[in-house]
């Protein structure tokens, strides 16, 4: 069980302008930048549970795992994961849990996978029989027997994905923090890994965090989402709920001569507006429908909640 | 602690089979490090053709100690440099995050994650200078003061890896690429040099504060010399000041790491 309380995380950064003359400057004089990385933020997750964190790049997301994971210490607030405080990287704690970083590679780039898994297997102190199993049971479920002898950096993006999320799984870590397992990889590829996490997930019932800047990601596998905004929650709740969360909104999706746009608009200016549009341009093709998650979503993430 | 051993054969395993794949690297390593030994031995032999003393010691003695200093230097070299090289790109790329997710001491792996498999060879050839040097060497030894002074020569490597992870440590701040290494290597010919040399406030620096003349030089010392308790004493007291120094700077270190983003 994660229990998250005012959690708050500043970081402060040096800003230099650019070009040498700026860094003469800095030496002088430096300014300092503080950002906010998380604002007192509260979250509680139950055993088994898979939750969403969504927002947009630099809202705060990957710093929250950091601190979860033990990497990053907070500025102030509490949070304690299984009973343990995180930052204090307790070995028990540690040995219960995994980190998934799709940008940071944690297996050994020159060497084969299965010299990765066996220092691993030490590290873990898995035995031999636990080791065994897992290895098979997971590179079956992942199809990847046949990549487990070549040095990974001879692997396909894909693959190698797929040879991380058996080296952090290998230990069979009731908490998961995966921070986009599936950026950059191919349609196929991502519908693998979100294939396997969903069946895992239901089979072994961890406590996950995920975060995906796609929504195919969040939508297959995350009945709870979390939205951050600059630092803050904005939302916390069940995916199905959120698209009611933009409340009396159409969607106008409109193709004209020169190019193609959305927009939101309420219900009740709906043919003022679209006649607006028939006037305006040359319209080839206009849809109106019910915002769709990704609409909410990103609504959102760029406007915040609107107080209905 | 064997776990820790396990995890270390792991380490020499893999540095082996990389190494072996990169043959052009590996003579090209063992070529320089000979150029530096031959150099260092014939510095002191030309010296030699014109004084008989140099801080106290004659030729043979002083070819213990560069035997001693090369030793100890090729120790490091193979067991902790290439990770000293490595440690800032570590910490400003971020990398350093799954070694702290890890139920194993993350200073562990950032210090001997990579064992340098191309200095081995060197470190036998300096092992075999150093065997030369006590065959030549005149003077009387019995096997336990041989023992003792192997065990300073391994306290002085670890003198000096302490000195090189305070000379990296400031990357945690900094962010720089190299921290102050560079520095430490041009004060590090401080190592090569006869303590006896240093006067005033260059001895209270190079004996306490950045005490390379620990490393080599005192150990070779006591070989020459005899126990000398106040050295020892001395000796005792900083590596033991400099390791609880190094493990405060770390955990500070790793209080403010930031983790570059991902």
């Amino acid at each position: 069980m994660i229990k998250v309380q005012n959690l708050s995380k500043t970081f402060i950064s040096h800003i230099k302008e650019p070009g040498l003359k700026g860094s003469i400057k800095a030496l002088v004089k430096r300014e300092t930048k503080v950002k906010e990385a998380l604002k007192s933020v509260n979250l509680e997750i139950k055993r088994g549970e898979i939750i969403g964190l969504i927002g947009a790049n630099g809202a705060g997301k990957t710093t929250l795992v950091k601190i979860l994971s033990g990497i990053v210490h907070p500025t102030s607030g509490e949070a304690t994961v299984l009973g343990f405080k995180p930052w204090e990287r307790h070995n028990e704690y540690r040995k219960q849990m995994c980190l998934i970083m799709g940008q940071k590679a944690q297996v050994w780039w020159d060497l084969p996978a299965l010299d990765s898994f066996l220092l691993l297997k030490e590290i873990y102190q898995i035995p031999d029989t636990i080791y065994k199993r897992n290895v098979e049971f997971l590179a079956e479920t992942l199809m990847v027997k046949d990549h487990l002898r070549t040095q990974v950096r001879k692997l396909s993006l894909g693959e190698r994905m797929k040879i991380e999320l058996m080296a952090a799984l290998l230990h069979q870590p009731s908490v998961i923090f995966m921070d986009e397992p599936t950026i950059g990889l191919d349609l196929s590829a991502q519908r693998a890994v979100r294939d396997f996490m969903k069946n895992y997930q239901r089979e072994f019932k961890p406590i996950t965090i995920l975060t995906s800047h796609y929504m195919e990601d969040i939508k297959e596998l995350c009945p709870r989402v979390v939205i951050i905004k600059e630092g803050e929650f904005v939302y916390d709740g069940a995916l199905s709920k959120i698209q009611g969360m933009l409340g009396d909104e159409k969607c106008l999706s409109v193709t004209t001569k020169e190019s193609t746009y959305k927009l939101n608009v309420p219900r009740s200016e709906l043919a003022s507006k679209t006649s607006e549009i028939f006037k305006a341009n040359e319209v080839l093709d206009l849809n109106i429908h019910d915002p769709s998650i990704e609409d909410v979503i990103e609504s959102i993430m760029k406007n915040g909640m609107k107080s209905k | 602690m064997k776990r820790y051993l396990r995890l270390y054969l792991h380490f020499l395993q893999f540095s082996f089979s990389r190494a072996m794949e990169f043959r052009l690297d590996f003579f090209f390593r063992i070529m320089m490090d000979i150029i530096y030994y031959v150099v260092n031995i014939l510095l002191f032999k030309i010296l030699f053709l014109h004084t008989d003393l140099i801080g106290g010691w004659t030729e043979e003695q002083m070819m213990v100690f560069v035997g001693s200093y090369l030793l100890v230097d090729s120790i490091n070299m193979t067991i902790f440099a290439t990770n000293m090289w490595w440690f800032p790109t570590y910490i400003n790329r971020g990398d350093l995050d799954y070694y702290l997710i890890r139920p194993v001491s993350p200073l562990f792996f950032l210090s001997l994650r990579e064992f340098s498999a191309n200095s081995f060879m060197n470190l036998i050839l300096a092992f075999a200078f150093f065997v030369y040097a006590l065959v030549a060497y005149s003077g009387t030894f019995t096997i336990v003061e041989l023992i003792n002074f192997l065990l300073l020569l391994l306290n002085g490597t670890f003198i000096y890896y302490c000195i090189q992870m305070l000379m990296v440590l400031p990357v945690f701040w900094t962010h720089s690429s190299r921290g102050f290494i560079d520095l430490f290597y041009s004060l590090g010919i401080a190592m090569e040099r006869p303590d006896k040399i240093f006067k005033g406030w260059l001895r209270i620096l190079f004996t306490v504060f950045l005490p390379f003349a620990l490393i080599a030089s005192y150990p070779a010392k006591y070989f020459i010399e005899g126990l000398n308790l106040n050295d020892l004493l001395h000796l005792t007291l900083v590596s033991v000041g400099l390791w609880i120094v190094m493990l405060f700077v770390w955990k500070k270190a790793l209080r403010s790491y930031s983790s570059a983003s991902s």
